[in-house]
């Protein structure tokens, strides 16, 4: 091993032990500097993704309208791809319409953001979205859909926020279940092998014998989520040593998140 | 050296192009990398202090974009990927010999392998981290499918920075004589 290899060597050692040394706070800075700094990258990213998609789709309908009429003019084709646009911008109007409404309707004040990116590891579950400290949004946010609760706000820069999702492990919720006094803590999987993991409510009784559709809402305690965010549906129950555990399906269909709100407090 | 920046601009694409790319959900949900594949290129293709420094840049977009901070609590600390991938990419630079007199077989198996090992070591610390071993079929597949991929896209990407070193005139690579 020559000189400056043994040089590079030794600085590489000594960034590396600087970093290793970094605190939480440090490193949210860092992180949230970081996504700042991409945040160009990553929305002109995600603008592409949903132009491909878009595109894809597109060819799709193309293929069906000449599998059903292979023998309709040029013309003809033009009109239906332009009815099957207008379909596309009547949908996108209709969700954002109930998004809208569910904005109006709801008692918490709510941010509306757009997922960016999302599943950036194979073990956190986190999403990226368009909104940071300009909007508002802080550290500890819970995020919904009208649906119910997405996950919580982690890392925020300027323009763009790190949420864990509900399906992550390290995203633990007090929950409590309709119709019972159980309370327990829901997590998710460390490693799931569907796009939409289950959720596990753990802690609530023996006895708490939970039926299948049950449904299961936040609780407040712990502070960082409203009382009442609709979690998920009970789908099986066990009693376990200990304690009884029961498997939740997600409320919100993590894998099809377009757009969610973040709750930055009560109106 | 424009081969060396080159490849840290092709690194710092892949990772954000990564972050696009939806997981397999036929294998368990495994991701597809595609930075690791162009590191321990680079690892082969390079000297050791440029091995090194291309190492840090990958390990520390790695850290920075999908590290998690929850509360007063980071789960894998800022620099684990960076001494990860260090490793790896010295074990990869170890046997730069034989990928100099052009035998790249075994480089693009290792690169699959230490694909997965990266992955491997990510989940044994989160392991450490929350407690509880589990190891079923759906974590293997996550932490060998990528591995898998990775073999499959080597060779190709191989070709791909190879053309690219040759058209830049590549100062590292003419060693071969001495072998």
């Amino acid at each position: 091993m020559n000189r400056s290899s043994i040089v590079a060597l030794l600085i590489l050692a000594a960034i590396l032990g600087w970093f290793l040394s970094f605190g939480a706070e440090s490193t949210r800075k860092l992180q949230a500097g970081f996504y700042q700094l991409i945040s160009p990258f990553l929305t002109t990213g995600s603008d592409l993704e949903k132009q491909i998609t878009s595109v894809r789709t597109g060819l799709k309908s193309l293929e069906e309208l000449e599998r059903d009429s292979n023998n309709l003019r040029v013309e003809n084709r033009a009109l239906k791809a332009t009815n099957q646009a207008l379909r596309d911008v009547e949908r996108e109007v209709n969700r954002l319409r109930l998004a809208l409404a569910y904005r109006e309707r709801s008692v918490f004040k709510l941010v509306p953001a757009e997922i960016v990116t999302r599943d950036a590891s194979t073990w956190w579950r986190t999403v990226t979205i368009n909104r940071g400290k300009q909007d508002g949004i802080e550290g500890d946010m819970p995020v919904v859909t009208d649906e119910g609760l997405v996950g919580k706000t982690t890392t925020v820069s300027e323009s763009i926020s790190i949420v864990v999702l509900v399906s992550d492990e390290n995203c633990r919720v007090a929950a409590t279940v309709e119709g019972t006094r159980e309370q327990g803590i829901v997590v998710g999987e460390r490693v799931a092998g569907a796009l939409t993991p289950l959720l596990d409510l753990n802690f609530v009784s023996k006895q708490a014998n939970l039926q299948p559709g049950q449904k299961c809402y936040t609780s407040g305690v712990g502070g960082v989520f409203p009382s009442g965010l609709l979690i998920g549906a009970v789908k099986e129950y066990r009693v376990r040593e200990l304690d009884g555990q029961a498997r939740l399906t997600p409320a919100v269909d993590l894998s099809k998140l377009e757009d969610v709100f973040v709750v930055t407090g009560r109106k | 050296m424009i081969f060396f920046a080159i490849l840290l601009v092709l690194v710092f694409f892949a990772q954000i192009i990564e972050l696009f790319i939806p997981p397999l959900d036929w294998m368990y949900n495994a991701h597809i990398y595609i930075v690791p594949i162009i590191v321990f290129y680079g690892a082969m293709a390079l000297p050791f202090p440029l091995m090194l420094a291309l190492s840090f840049f990958a390990g520390l977009l790695l850290d920075v974009l999908t590290m998690q901070v929850i509360g007063p609590r980071v789960e894998i600390a800022l620099g684990w990927s960076i001494l990860i991938y260090t490793v790896l990419a010295s074990i990869m630079h170890g046997l730069r010999p034989l990928f100099i007199r052009g035998r790249w077989e075994i480089h693009c198996i290792m690169s699959g392998i230490c694909t997965s090992l990266i992955l491997l070591s990510q989940y044994l610390m989160i392991t450490f981290r929350r407690g509880s071993i589990l190891f079923t079929p759906e974590a293997w597949w996550q932490i060998g499918g990528p591995g898998v991929i990775a073999m499959i896209m080597a060779p190709l990407m191989f070709w791909f920075l190879h053309t690219i070193g040759d058209a830049m005139g590549n100062p590292f690579l003419p060693e071969r004589e001495s072998y």
